[in-house]
Order: C-alpha cells, then structure tokens, then sequence
C-alpha cells in the first residue's frame, strides 16, 4: 500500500490495519507446521547417518524464512475500511483482492477466535451475504475493535436492509 | 477470558426490532392441516424398495443356501420381509400423523417428526420460489408436493408432501397471494369458525411465452458435448480395439454409453414439454416427464441469468438461459431441474426470457443489446472490453471479454468458443470484488466480480484494464445501492403509497392492499 498507484491503493479512505499480532500467531503455526518435519529431518539425518533426510530440514528451514519474509508484509496488506454504505476489504500482495460488501446485504456477521487467537488477544471478523462468493474475512483485530465492528456491522445492516 | 462474551454471531435480523415481534393469531387446532392420507403408502413404498434393495445385496450369496433350505427357513425369510413391511409402513404412518401445517397470514408453519419433532415456519414475505413437484407415483394417485423456497440454505424448504393436485394448486395461488402482500377477504381475527369458511384466492391467469419444441430439444441433446465425446470415445475405443485386435476393449464403450445415454435422460427428462408462462404471481415454468414440475418464481426472485452456447449449437443457433434463484439448486444435481429458464432457445427467446426476468433492461434498444451481448466483440454495442494488451493472459477469448452497465442491470460477455453473456440486475447485487494477479498487475490489468446468490450463475469480468475495474467497482457498488432503494417491495403486488406513509407501518407491505385481477 505504499507505492501509491493502481486500484488497490485508496489513500483517500479510512483504513484501518489489524493487528500486528497477527504476524505472532501465523509465524506460530507456519514453526509448528515446518517446524516438525526440519527436527524430524534433522533427527533422522543424526541418528540414521542419511545424508540426504538433510534435505527435509533444509526445505522446511527454507521455507520458515520465505514465511518470516512474507507474513508480516501479508499483515501489513490486510486492512478494511468503513464507509457510509458499505465495508471495504484489501489483502494480498502478490495476488491482491478488493471486497466491497454493502452493509444492506449482510446476512450475519461471525466472530471467530482459536486458542492461540485467543492467547494473543485477537479474533477474526467473518462477514456473510447471501453470496457464498463474498470473501469478507478480516482476521486479527483486536477482541474490543471485532465486537465494536461486529455491533456497528449489525445495526447498520438493520438499518438498510434490504430484501435478497 | 474475557472476549468469550463478546465472541459470537450477530447480524441484522430478520424481525424489525421497532415493531412488536409479530405475535401470530395462536393456531387453534382447526387451522392444522394433514398432508393427504396415501402419504405414506407413496412414502413407503420408497423405504420398502430401499430396504429390500439393501436386503438382497446383503443375501446374494446366501441365496443358493436358501433355496436348498428347507420350510422353515423360507417362512422365517418371510416374516422378516412382513416385519419390514409392517415396520416401514408403519413409520410412515406415524411420519404422516405427526405431519401438520397451517397457512396463516404472514408464514406456513409446519411441523414434523416421530422421535426427533421438528417445528418450521416459513415466513411468507421471504418466499422465493412455489414449486408444484409430482413424482411418478405420486401422478398415479394424483398427489403432488408443494415446496416452498425461502433462500435459508440448504434444506431450508418446506415441503407439503403429498397433497391431491387440485389442493396443492389452491394452497400455491393462496400462498402466492398472501406473500404478493394482499389479504384474505375476511379478517382472521375474528371468530374461529370464519377461517375454514374464508373463500380462498383465485389461481391468477396466465399467459404462456414459449414452449420447447420437442425436435429442437432432441436435436440439442444429439449436438451436446456429452454426445459429443462419447461418439469420440467409441471411436477411439473401435479403432483401438481394431488395431490392436483385442475385443475386450469393447467392453469399456458399455459404462461410456450409460453415461451419455444418463445425461441425455437427464436433459431429455427436465426439457421434455418445457414451457414458459407469465402471470401475476411471477413466472411460471412447466417440464418434467417422470418428474413433472411447475415452477412459479414470484417478480424480483431471479437474481442473475446466464445465456450459454457451446461451439455445437452455432450452428442451429441455440442458447441455454438458466438463472439464479435463492434456495434453487443448492445441490449440484437439482441445477439441471431447478434453474433453467430456457434449455435450449432461438435468440427470439432469449430475449423473451431476459424479458420475463428483467422487462426493463435499461437500453434503447434491447434488441441491439442482446445480439451485440450473444455474438459480438470488441467495443461493438456499447461494451466495455478487455483491452488489447490482455492478449497476453487470454489469447483465445480476450476480443469478446466485456462488460456494459445499463441502468438496470449489468451485462458481462465472455467466451469465443463457449459463449456466455450474464446479466445481474443493479438491485440484486450481493458484493463486488476485484483482484489482481502477478502477471495481471504487470500488464495492468484487473478482473471484476460480482456475487450473486448459490446457482449455476457466476458473473465476473476477467482481465479488465484495472482502472476501468476499479472504477467499474465504485460505480457499481453506488448503483447497486440506489437500484436497492427503489426497488420493488418484496411484496410485489402492493406498490408504496406516499398517502399512507403516516402510518406505523415500515414496510410497505402492511399498508396498501389491492384485489386480486
């Protein structure tokens, strides 16, 4: 979002980011899921005396840095933004995504948060329409800035709603 | 943990908090109705042939050892067949006794279940779709189901199965009315006898628009490309055989066969004596052989409608409409019986049918429209295309890729060989997106969406230059939005009357009432 130019880049509106805590909590699963098989390898490669198991550990330890690369700018791309009539929602770098859903489609609006979610202190806002298609998803907000969204989410959507 | 209070769903509902919570007139025992009485018989019959299907799969091996067996053992064999009878249809009776509904003025309450009870109610003024659904059996006993769709999910329909034809028809036109917002004749608030004797609503008149010529729909199935590839593979599978001069090979056309002599049943099944009608209550679409269906989709339900042709029918000319319906075709099988509008038209009736669903497209002349959207490319009748350089991420269809917004609806054309125009009306846009590629943004390019309800209808605009995409999103977000605003009422037969506004009503609906022509 720092370059300024293409249809992606609405300085003009009000953004907000989420949270930085994210990066926390995706780095933590991306440690669990590469992290398991980089020991495994690594473990076998020791006691096996297989050279070549050091494969394993050396992709997955490839793989940890291209994520501790790549995540917190993910983060850093995902952002909402209210307006009078509808949420804005961004994400992506490479493969980039604009969502706009218009508060008098909401169907319902979900908020999700795992253990380590929860552990962090944050929660996923879900939105729905009608369309399976809408992609509303906006992960890592703070608890009190999910529920502030989800309640303001609501009554606005009560207040336009409209028929299918 | 503190955020476990604040976690959960919440959304606008359905009930408008400022008006009391509609308190419904309490349903005395004589407004619950049961489904007719050879319910069960029809019902059970399909748990008796299911449970003897399961039945001889499990004893075929055993039925060598039957035969050898002596007496007893055929008497035991059949007081289990007798038990099974008994038990299967003895549920189903119980499965109908515990069957009741009631019609009241705003929602079809129905309720189900011998162990596990289920109570349902379909509110009325969120009714998608009536369909009038007569299975094989049931047209021999002269029953059909009545399925409401009113766009929860799936299996969010309540289904009144089975009542006699003429009822299902009577209780169709009553709940069209009823959710066209016009009244019963009589108040239901007064006294419990009055209901029963209440005169019900007269079926509204239609007036048929097209039907499917049998031949036409024949031919369609032969130039199909299910026909098409099974011709391909017997000749594959012929001359493979005749090389290598092994007959086995023969046997594998059998399964090719089946399935493309199932998938033209299923075409030949669901368009045999299709035909469209108008009326009042919306449209009305008629097909089905050993399925028959009467479809009736009330104004403003269709939310999206796709026009295909495959490389096949250029020739002849043909077009496949089908259209998005909330509720309609949530499982990929019922596409084919649910959300077709036309199976197989002449472009005369592809505007006929976008007529039905949108008799207002919001250009001068449609016509021009429609055949510039069917055929042409480029920036021919007013579209907005793909830009040339965009022959880099589609070099086949980039020419016919465009979009062009009326001030209606919006048209998206794509497809050289399989050619595909969507038309989504402004009003029944659910979100818009845009997204973007690595080599898309390299060439500054931008594909648009547009979400509509479940259905074989997705629309979408790929590779468009990205500021036409964006500004297509904004533009089209504030139509959507004004479109939405003036919108016809849900109920479609009461129009907002600006002299009543005074009242405490918030919806339309409650005010204004009109007869039934």
């Amino acid at each position: 979002m720092s370059d300024g130019v293409g249809p992606f880049e609405l300085a003009d509106l009000p953004w907000t980011r989420v949270s930085a805590r994210l990066v926390t909590a995706r780095l933590l699963m991306a440690g669990v899921v590469l992290g398991v098989p980089a020991v495994a390898g690594a473990v076998a490669g020791l006691v096996l005396a297989l050279p070549w198991v050091w494969v394993v550990t050396g992709v997955a330890v490839a793989l940890m840095g291209w994520v501790v690369w790549l995540v917190p700018r993910q983060v850093r791309a995902l952002g909402y933004a209210e307006r009078d009539d509808d949420l804005l929602v961004v994400r992506g770098i490479m493969f980039r995504r604009l969502v706009v859903v218009p508060y008098g489609r909401l169907q319902y609006v979900d908020v999700q948060a795992g253990p380590v979610a929860r552990w962090l202190g944050i929660a996923r806002v879900q939105l729905h329409t009608a369309a399976p298609a809408t992609d509303g998803s906006i992960p890592g907000l703070a608890p009190d800035e999910a529920a502030r969204l989800r309640d303001r989410l609501a009554s606005r959507g009560e207040a336009k709603l409209a028929g299918l | 943990m503190p955020l476990a209070a604040d976690l959960g769903t919440a959304g606008p509902p359905a009930v408008d908090r400022d008006q009391p919570i509609p308190t419904a007139p309490a349903l005395d025992s004589g407004q619950w109705r049961r489904v007719h009485r050879v319910t069960p018989l029809v019902r059970g019959w399909k748990v008796l042939v299911a449970v003897l299907l399961v039945f001889s799969y499990q004893t075929t091996d055993s039925v060598r050892w039957v035969r050898e067996a002596p007496g007893p053992t055929w008497l035991a064999l059949a007081a289990l067949v007798g038990i099974v009878v008994l038990v299967g249809f003895g549920y189903a009776g119980a499965a109908w006794w515990m069957t009741r509904f009631a019609v009241t003025d705003d929602a079809v309450h129905l309720r189900t279940g011998v162990l596990f009870r289920q109570q349902r109610q379909a509110r009325l003024d969120r009714l998608q779709a009536v369909d009038v659904v007569r299975p094989l059996l049931a047209q021999l006993f002269g029953l059909a189901e009545l399925r409401l769709e009113v766009a929860g999910g799936s299996g969010s329909g309540v289904s009144l199965a089975y009542l006699p034809h003429g009822e299902a028809q009577a209780l169709r036109a009553e709940l069209l009315a009823l959710a066209a917002g016009l009244r019963r004749p009589e108040a239901t608030t007064s006294d419990d006898g009055a209901l029963d004797a209440a005169p019900g609503f007269a079926t509204a008149p239609e007036r048929k628009v097209y039907q499917v010529p049998i031949g036409r729909l024949i031919g369609s199935i032969v130039l199909s490309g299910a026909t098409f590839a099974a011709l391909v593979g017997c000749v594959v599978i012929v001359v493979v055989s005749a090389v290598t001069e092994e007959v086995g090979g023969l046997f594998i056309m059998f399964p090719v066969l089946v399935g493309a002599a199932g998938a033209a049943w299923t075409h030949v099944n669901g368009g045999v004596f299709f035909q469209a009608a108008t009326s009042p209550d919306g449209i009305r679409l008629r097909h089905g052989l050993t399925e028959s269906r009467t479809q009736t989709v009330p104004p403003g339900r269709v939310q999206a409608v796709s026009i295909r042709q495959g490389p096949l029918w250029r020739a002849p000319g043909w077009w496949r409409v089908r259209m998005n319906v909330a509720g309609y075709a949530l499982e990929e099988d019922s596409q084919e019986r649910e959300s077709v509008l036309h199976p197989v038209a002449s472009v005369e009736q592809v505007r006929t049918a976008l007529w039905l669903v949108l008799p207002d497209l919001g250009v001068d002349d449609p016509v021009a429209m429609i055949d510039a959207a069917l055929t042409a490319s480029g920036t021919d009748g007013a579209f907005t295309p793909a830009p040339r350089r965009a022959v880099w991420v589609d070099p086949v269809g980039w020419r016919r890729r465009g979009v062009l917004v009326t001030e209606r609806a919006l048209v998206a054309r794509s497809g050289r060989f399989w050619r595909q125009v969507v038309v989504v009306p402004h009003e029944r846009t659910q979100s818009l997106a845009i997204a973007q590629g690595p080599v898309q943004r390299a060439l500054r390019l931008a594909s648009f969406e547009l979400h509509s309800t479940p259905g074989p209808v997705r629309a979408s605009v790929m590779h468009l230059d990205q500021e036409v995409a964006a500004t297509l999103l904004h533009e089209q977000a504030v139509r959507a939005r004004q479109a939405r605003a003036t919108a016809a009422p849900e109920q479609w037969l009461v129009r907002p009357d600006p002299s009543a506004q005074v009242g405490l009503a918030t919806e339309p609906g409650e005010q204004a009432q009109e007869d039934m022509p």
